[in-house]
């Protein structure tokens, strides 16, 4: 019975991709989802996809007309919005001088498909699943020498019981551009696979904020690929809250020198949700900097995995990499797995990385307490610090009490049960 | 009625004895100096008063102004009055100054049944404070003793002190890491403080402190017991013959 389930889902990928006319690489990415990863795969140890293999799941046909929930949360950004995994732009804002959006031909995407086929993400299921079947790759082109001053806001939503959702994004930012964008991950119960490809060219800039709060039955595991060419940045901050499972896999590629790379993140979990962030960074050629700082606040019977692998090649001479995670457990059965790895080729640089899961800091409380702080509300201090810190340490002003009060949110509720 | 009554305080750590029946009163009014070698106890007695876990009494008594401490907790008795100002104020990142400081007033307030001061209030207030304790605006805004210079440090506690108004104020090594200038503003803040209705008490290694804290009396703590109590003077004796002298007489 338990194979039968998950080959219904292989069979209806398959199924889904007749659909299509152009079937090319469609039909090469669903011969190559044979199976879930399992979990004797290293990387999918600490995040199993049993009880998700078992579910009766098919993917979605978008409806074209379904009503959005989901509001902006500025006023004056600009609006992308895709539902049911469908880009539509009867929702979506007039893009600004110097950006434009379109959907990817069948060549591009071949050449899409294989960037991927040719990264470290090749096997992951959202790879395979949503190139077979996504209704369309959009990709958001800034012309070289723009800076964007528009804040850009990406909306998902959509998906129902038992359907898989399948956005594909592709981000290309030409030379001497630059952008801040912030996508809010909403979908309802169901199966998530968000694809993203984000290329940066010669000393583009990008600010990225990703905010997951599906639903909370649901299953996200987005899948983002980054490569980044001479002098370009890229800040990212995921902010993970929803959903039953979320996982977010972001595998960065420095091929430019002197380009810089963050990889931070705060994921917030309550009741028996599973979160995982896992990273990999590979400095591929000298003079790049990385760094990375993860936190998780944990409650009830939440689950929390970092995984940050770094790379540095053996050409990646002066490369400075850090890492550091760390998870305050405020439940017995909380658990937070942290699992670092350095694989360093090269001699000449500089590399870091500390972890540790605990609960809150002894010393610290203590010292609220000292002050005439009732127990509770020094616990509810020094964890909203914990994470207003790391905020203000990983995005723009302009948009860090927006993060907060959404990382507050959920925070509330963990603390509310919890202490 | 003492303000502060330590009566045959016992206390073990990891099963070595570190205070032996330690007995102290302490009344309105007045300012005491604990001075002790390495090792004598003395920052365990601060923390035992000041309520740390683990810094339990095996046996003995502890009375604020009549009241017991033995069963409250740190917070309940820096609401009731005590302070303790530490040797190694701890960092808090994330955390603003003033809105820790306004938490910790309001929190006395309340428990005084005190009216709480609203924001503008509070700010005006803890400003004018701050700029006699020669505290910048600026380091109120920063994250709690982060990044902050010793000085800059114990004149935060001092600050603290100032603004919780507490009856009994326990200052541990508050002169160390601090050079001359600031062992001197830390001391006006302190010196300022004093009044009738309130008792300090100074733990400290040196007697340069007291210099500018002049104290009532002067305690000597030894292998977790007072072995001789005198006035300023006592203070000098040490300064000049060391602790050993005192010791091997008593």
């Amino acid at each position: 019975m338990l194979h039968n389930a998950k080959d219904n889902y292989i069979t209806s990928v398959k199924n889904h991709v007749s659909q299509f006319e152009e079937k090319s690489f469609r039909k090469l990415a669903s011969n190559d989802f044979k199976s879930w990863p399992s979990p004797r795969e290293e990387t999918w140890r600490l995040s199993r996809l049993g009880v998700l293999t078992r579910k009766e799941i098919t993917p979605i046909i978008p409806n074209p007309k379904k009503k959005i929930s989901s509001m902006p949360k500025f006023n004056d950004s600009t609006i992308i919005r895709f539902v049911d995994g469908a880009f539509r732009e009867d929702l979506s804002s007039k893009l600004p001088p110097g950006s434009y959006l379109n959907i990817l031909g069948e060549e591009d995407s071949i050449s899409l498909f294989n960037k991927f086929k040719n990264s470290n993400l090749k096997n992951h299921p959202s790879t395979n699943v949503s190139f077979s079947c996504t209704p369309s790759i959009v990709k958001l082109t800034i012309e070289k020498n723009v800076s964007i001053g528009d804040l850009f806001e990406i909306i998902y939503e959509g998906g129902d019981e038992n359907l898989s959702v399948h956005p594909a994004l592709y981000v290309e930012l030409k030379d001497n551009s630059s952008i801040t964008i912030i996508e809010r991950f909403n979908h309802l119960s169901s199966l998530i696979m968000p694809l993203q490809l984000v290329e940066l060219k010669k000393n583009a800039s990008m600010n990225s904020l990703k905010i997951f709060n599906d639903n909370q039955q649901s299953y996200n595991l987005a899948a983002n690929c980054t490569f980044l060419s001479d002098k370009s940045n890229y800040n990212s901050f995921s902010l993970i809250k929803g959903g039953l499972f979320t996982r977010s896999e972001t595998h960065a590629y420095l091929i430019g020198e002197n380009c810089n790379l963050t990889l931070n993140g705060v994921y917030l979990s309550s009741k028996n949700q599973h979160h995982d962030l896992t990273t990999a960074i590979y400095h591929d050629v000298p003079n790049c900097t990385s760094k990375q700082i993860v936190r998780g606040v944990l409650g009830g019977e939440s689950t929390g995995v970092f995984q940050g692998k770094v790379r540095v090649a053996p050409d990646a001479q002066k490369t400075d990499g850090q890492q550091m995670s760390r998870a305050i457990l405020l439940s017995e059965n909380a658990i937070a797995n942290a699992k670092p790895e350095l694989e360093i080729y090269a001699d000449d640089v500089i590399c870091a990385h500390g972890a540790t899961v605990g609960e809150i800091d002894d010393e610290q409380l203590f010292y609220l307490k000292s002050r005439g702080i009732l127990e509770k509300k020094a616990k509810q201090i020094l964890i909203t610090a914990f994470l207003k810190d790391i905020i203000n340490e990983s995005v723009e002003e302009s948009i860090q009490n927006f993060v907060f009060e959404e990382a507050e949110l959920a925070l509330s509720e963990i603390i509310s049960k919890e202490i | 009625m003492s303000l502060l009554e330590i009566k045959n305080a016992k206390l073990k750590l990891n099963d070595k004895d570190i205070l032996k029946g330690l007995s102290l009163s302490v009344n309105k009014g007045e300012v005491h100096a604990i001075m002790g070698p390495n090792g004598s106890g003395k920052s365990t007695l601060s923390y035992m008063l000041a309520g740390r876990g683990g810094y339990d009494l095996e046996s003995g008594e502890i009375l604020l102004d009549g009241q017991s401490l033995l069963e409250m907790e740190a917070d309940e008795r820096a609401r009731s009055g005590l302070f303790l100002a530490f040797q190694y104020p701890v960092e808090l990142p994330g955390v603003g100054g003033m809105s820790f400081l306004r938490e910790a007033v309001n929190s006395r307030k309340k428990f005084l049944g005190e009216e709480e001061l609203d924001h503008l209030a509070f700010i005006k207030e803890a400003r004018k404070v701050a700029s006699k304790m020669f505290v910048k605006d600026e380091m109120l805004k920063r994250a709690v003793n982060v990044g902050f210079s010793g000085g800059e440090k114990k004149r935060f506690e001092i600050l603290q002190m100032a603004m919780l108004k507490p009856k009994v104020s326990i200052l541990d090594e508050t002169d160390s890491g601090l050079d001359v200038d600031a062992l001197k503003i830390v001391s006006d803040g302190v010196n300022a403080q004093r009044n009738v209705d309130n008792a300090i008490v100074v733990i400290t290694h040196y007697q340069r402190l007291l210099d500018y804290i002049v104290p009532d009396f002067v305690h000597i703590l030894s292998d977790g017991n007072i072995i001789k109590t005198g006035g300023p003077e006592l203070a000098l004796e040490v300064e000049k013959n060391g602790y050993a002298g005192l010791i091997n007489a008593a």
